[in-house]
């Protein structure tokens, strides 16, 4: 077998490279919709204004005083930019492995481009990865309100589809089973809604995730949740009607806020049609506390659950993250943690485990 | 090793991670993330991909055929997870059955310029790139895990300098293309003088095919010059235009450029290497009926001369 010891303690990028930052504890701790400090409704890439005051002012430790000369992601007017930028330290062992390897990676480089063409009505917004690898697009869509009370949008263009819980973790099974996370933009229109504690998404894309449209059938994604300021809880649907088979996905979420504590959930249901066992049917589940002792910290510990086939006993996977996220000062985190996979005995990269310590720079 | 030798305090303790975790099992916590999540299966009738044993072809060695690669690298490393069901990055589905049509002489998502699996070139196959982490664009492959060994790469280096062949035929879900002449009817028995005039081939496949590839390279006319046989050294090829038709790329008329003498026809559409006709997923057709993609699609038919 492949899973050679030797071999099998190279380096993981394990959260590498299809991260951009979104954090929807954040927006569960503190009783907000994700519009509220992002340019994107549905979270993630471009911070807006307020996004960048209460990165400075609640988010970090301390905030060091830069006197008028304060950062709002503001060129101009119109004029918008940011970024993300992880490097991180990995640690990876496997079971019964002889050694570990521990190497130094960036793990992103990415820049966000919002251009307001008609203040708060038209905008055209770009996402682009540069590092690892070449320089990739990931969203780039020009983006409509219908209204000038900025009620319902029209999204045209590469984007990341809406679904689920927007965790920054795209190996967090809840992303990287459904197939919709960050390493998968697709082509297509989204509808939204903005409408007090509503926000809802209706999609229409090629259903290729980013790659060229091969058939004629398209992926609907569906999205909603209804957002109070101390719990939420939202709704999923994702149907890919393509040729080589449908998926349909299925998600319940929800984000509640206990004292110091903001819990996310999220539960889903996948169904692939058209594999050689004809149809296979998985359930994925993630519950994650966030506890935060002291501003400037967070302590996430989080367990998810994976059935990979429920038509096969004993199969089951599990992940365990605990994570310390401390950000002394605006616009800079540093985090650690250890990621342990419990999986079936004969399988060694089920049971891997997995070490990082990280620094987020973001702007 | 790490998280096995380096400790760390929980809870005013040192307990080692894998201890940790044997801790955890032992003092019930597991049983608690089991109302949430469940423990991890124990594996108990499954191969090391997870499925029941019996259901596949059981471990085998890693070796340069593809059925090899997809049971020990597929499978286990890319289609577990992230690369399958049709939500699959890219349109890259490396499930079993269906790896094969996503790889071979297919653009990649990422360089289109460049095939994923190029036969007979793994340096110019994207697929070598993306492991091996020379690619231009995106990140080494895979994401989720290890990078794979050289040695396991280098077995699939082997597999497309071998010429990227596919699969036994068994394990192809998605059928290839076969190839029949509708009209004039395939037969040699009648005479010149019995046969009705042909003006028009019609071609007709079994699905959609990249009818871009119909050209003078792939399909021959050839008359037998008036002995009926194809092996006497007099046989005459006709120049032919071919016309797909426009709402349905499973058949193409193909007009002779001269009207056809009375005489015996051999029409070879090509399914073999250096250029053959192939369906919209760059599979060769399988003119030959052999269950396989590749060989030749031969007919030879009789036309009674102009009218």
């Amino acid at each position: 077998m492949i899973f050679d010891r030797r071999i099998a303690v190279l380096t993981i990028g394990l959260l590498a490279a299809s991260t951009a930052e979104a954090e929807p504890y954040l927006a569960v701790r503190q009783g907000l919709k994700c519009i509220t400090c992002h340019v994107n409704p549905t979270g993630g890439g471009l911070r807006n204004p307020y996004g960048h005051v209460f990165a400075q002012n609640e988010l970090a430790a301390r905030r060091i005083d830069t006197g008028d000369a304060q950062w709002l992601g503001q060129i101009s007017r119109v004029f918008s930019i940011g970024g993300d930028l992880r490097a991180r330290g990995t640690v990876t062992d496997l079971p019964d492995a002889d050694e570990q390897d521990t190497a130094f990676d960036l793990d992103e480089l990415r820049a966000y481009l919002d251009f307001s063409v008609i203040p708060d009505r038209l905008s055209v917004y770009v996402d682009q990865h540069f590092a690892p690898g070449g320089s990739r697009n990931l969203e780039a869509y020009g983006w409509l309100w219908l209204g000038e009370d900025r009620r319902y949008y029209v999204k045209a263009g590469q984007m990341y589809l809406p679904y689920g819980l927007r965790l920054e973790d795209d190996m967090a099974f809840i992303r990287q089973v459904p197939g919709i996370n960050f390493g998968t933009p697709d082509n297509g229109v989204e509808l939204g809604l903005e409408a007090g504690p509503w926000t809802a998404q209706l999609a229409v894309s090629n259903g290729t995730a980013g790659g060229p449209e091969s058939d004629d059938g398209k992926q609907w994604s569906l999205r909603g949740e209804y957002v109070r300021a101390a719990w939420r809880l939202g709704a999923s649907y994702n149907l890919n009607d393509a040729d080589g088979g449908e998926r349909h996905l299925g998600a319940l979420f929800a984000g509640l806020r206990t004292g110091p504590i903001a819990w996310l959930a999220e539960a889903d249901y996948i169904e692939d049609q058209g594999l050689p066992d004809d149809r296979r049917r998985q359930w994925v589940g993630l519950l994650e506390a966030n506890w935060m002792p002291r501003r400037g910290h967070n302590l996430k510990g989080t367990v998810e659950s994976l059935d990979p086939d429920t038509d096969v006993d004993e199969d089951e996977r599990n992940r365990y993250s605990f994570v310390w996220e401390y950000t002394p000062i605006q616009y800079l985190q540093l985090r650690g943690g250890v990621r342990v996979y419990d999986g079936i005995p004969q399988n060694e990269l089920q049971n891997r485990r997995f070490g990082f310590i990280e620094l987020h720079a973001f702007f | 090793m790490f998280l096995t030798e380096v400790s760390f305090s929980i809870a005013a303790r040192s307990v080692s991670t894998r201890g940790f975790l044997d801790w955890i099992r032992r003092t019930g916590i597991c049983l608690a993330f089991s109302l949430i999540a469940g423990c991890a299966g124990n594996g108990e009738g499954l191969d090391e991909n997870g499925r029941p044993i019996g259901e596949g072809d059981g471990d085998q060695p890693l070796v340069a055929t593809f059925d090899s690669i997809q049971q020990n690298v597929f499978t286990p490393v890319c289609a577990t997870g992230c690369h399958s069901g049709a939500n699959a990055p890219l349109g890259l589905r490396l499930e079993e059955g269906v790896a094969f049509t996503m790889l071979v002489n297919v653009p990649s998502a990422e360089v289109p310029s460049i095939d994923r699996v190029e036969p007979g070139a793994p340096d110019a196959s994207y697929l070598i790139q993306k492991l091996e982490g020379t690619a231009a664009v995106g990140e080494r492959m895979p994401l989720d895990g290890p990078s794979l060994p050289q040695s396991t790469i280098d077995v699939i280096r082997q597999w497309i300098t071998d010429g990227a062949l596919p699969p036994a035929a068994a394990t192809v879900a998605a059928p290839v293309a076969t190839l029949a002449l509708l009209a004039p009817w395939p037969q040699t028995q009648l005479s010149p003088d019995e046969a009705p005039p042909v003006v028009e081939l019609l071609v007709a496949a079994d699905r959609a095919l990249d009818t871009t590839l119909l050209e003078a390279g792939t399909v021959t006319l050839e008359a037998s010059g008036g002995d009926g046989g194809f092996d006497q050294g007099n046989e005459r090829r006709i120049a032919l235009q071919v016309t797909v038709t426009q709402f349905a790329p499973t058949a193409f008329r193909l007009v002779p450029a001269v009207p056809l003498a009375a005489d015996g026809y051999r029409l070879t559409i090509s399914g073999s290497a250096p250029l053959a006709l192939a369906d919209l997923g760059a599979i060769a057709i399988d003119g030959d009926r052999d269950g396989r993609p590749g060989g030749n699609y031969v007919v030879e038919f009789v036309s009674g001369g102009a009218p």
